[in-house]
Formats: structure tokens, sequence, C-alpha cells
């Protein structure tokens, strides 16, 4: 049960980040070069491409198919954000892009506990998710 | 171990695959491979010192090229608001208050940020000779701790 509503929570967040970045193409490649962390080169190619990996691993883990995959996606997903995130805050930068353009807001201490909370589910699911199978 | 791994792999392919592929379609489509960066040159640049006493005297109008919640949530006092984003729709109703050689001081954040840079050069071809930009802008005038406000445009 428990795991259930992790699965469905993480899911729901992922699915509902993707969607907002995805909408928004343009804005979120500018918050990905703002973060400035990748060669131009790829700045845009990262933003095209994560916000549907979010969008599919969420997915897949609410839908419960290949659900250590999915959890493992995610958790994964979210070490590089609380690293980008730390050091977009050291570096006094005002991004976030967490959620797309569409909730505006720059990264804070909150953001970090927000994904450390994220990674702690997903590491805990993706070792639950192990032991069923 | 090694079969969720490889399906971990194929959820990132196939995520990517699925983004570039309705990129290729989207009417929001954006190429996939970011313009170069600006190379700026002297002239198209103005430092923190002189934006600073432009804006003293008065000599100025800043323009603020970010986002409006980014705008709303602090910005150069007097600054006005034109986001790059928005510039079709925004700029026509500031340009009767702008006269061409006006003195121009346009900023974003971040070292890296060129919104600036392309709203000048939106800006040069209508006559705006006199632009110029100050790069990481907002995050240098914040910490030089110059008169900044919050709210709508003025």
């Amino acid at each position: 049960m428990t795991r259930w509503l992790v699965r469905l929570f993480l899911g729901g967040v992922f699915v509902v980040a993707g969607v907002l970045k995805a909408l928004d193409p343009a804005r979120f490649a500018d918050d990905v070069a703002r973060y400035g962390l990748l060669p131009d080169a790829l700045v845009n190619g990262v933003a095209l491409a994560l916000p549907w990996v979010e969008l599919l691993a969420g997915a897949l883990l609410i839908v419960g198919v290949w659900r250590q995959a999915a959890a493992l996606v995610i958790a994964v997903l979210n070490a590089v954000f609380l690293v980008a995130v730390s050091v977009a805050l050291a570096r006094g930068l005002e991004v976030c892009g967490c959620f797309g353009g569409s909730v505006a807001r720059k990264a804070s201490v909150w953001t970090l506990v927000e994904d450390f909370v994220f990674l702690a589910a997903a590491i805990w699911l993706c070792h639950k998710e192990r032991r069923q199978q | 171990m090694g079969q969720t791994f490889q399906r971990a792999l194929l959820i990132v392919a196939a995520g990517g695959l699925l983004g570039l592929g309705v990129n290729a379609v989207s009417p929001r489509r954006i190429p996939w491979r970011r313009p170069p960066r600006w190379t700026p040159a002297a002239t198209d640049l103005v430092t923190l010192e002189d934006a600073r006493r432009l804006w003293e005297r008065g000599e100025a109008v800043f323009l603020d090229a970010r986002a409006t919640e980014q705008y709303r949530a602090g910005h150069v006092a007097g600054a006005w608001s034109l986001p790059l984003q928005e510039f079709e729709t925004v700029f026509p109703s500031l340009r009767s208050r702008l006269s061409p050689d006006q003195a121009l001081v346009l900023y974003c954040d971040g070292e890296r940020c060129d919104d600036s840079y392309r709203l000048l050069l939106k800006l040069r071809p209508l006559g705006y000779t006199n632009a110029r930009v100050l790069v990481n802008g907002w995050t240098l005038w914040r910490r030089a701790q110059l008169p900044s406000v919050q709210g709508g445009s003025p």
C-alpha cells in the first residue's frame, strides 16, 4: 500500500514536471542554458529529451510497468537535479526550470529538500521493487 | 539488476527519441542545436559603473529582458519590462515613449544569459543605436545593492 502511494506520488510529480517542460521547450532550453553546466551544442537536445524521459518514467511508475527501471531513471535524474541546483545556488543563479517555465520560481534550499525527498523515495522504491521481483 | 539497467537505458532512449521526434513536428519547435553564443563587441556593452551613472542621472531607460514573472519578483528601479519572448507584443506599446536616440541599458540575468543581447539585435534595426547590454545585469545590480523594486511595469 505504501509502495503504491509512493509510486503514484513520484510518478505523478514526474509526469506533471515533464508535461510542463515539454509544453514550452524554448523556455526550458533557456533555463537549461542558464545553469551553464552543458556545452551550448547539447543544451537544446537535453531540453527536448529530458521532459519526455521524465514523462515516460513517471507514467511507467504510475501504471506499474518496469517499476524498478522507472524508479532507477527517476533516482538518477533527481541526483543530477540535486547537483545542478546545488551548483546554481552556490553560484547565486536565479534559475530553476524544475517544473518548466509555467511555475515561476527560482531554486532555493527548499528545491534541494524537495529533490532530496524525491531522490530518497525513488531509491526506496528501486530497492523495494527489487526484493519483489 | 542487469535487466533493470537495460530497461532504464531503454526508458531514457525512448523518452529522448520521443522528445526529439515530437519537436520535429511541433509548432513550438526549437532547433536541435542552440545557435552559437554571441561574441559581444566592446561597444555593445556597458559596465556596471557606467550603468549606475546613467541610472543616477536618469539618462538611460533600463529594459528588463527577463520573463514577466522574474521582472515582478524584482527589477532595477524604474526599469521597463520587455521580455525577449514577448517582444512582438510588448514593444509596440513602449515604442511611442522611446525616441530612437534614447540611451538604453538592456539586462537579463546570469553570465551566460544572452536575452538582453538578442533584444539589442532586435532594437538596432528599428533605429535604436544607443542601446547597450549590461551582462549579468540583475545579479550585478543586486550585489551592488543598487535600487530595485518589485511589482508590475511602471
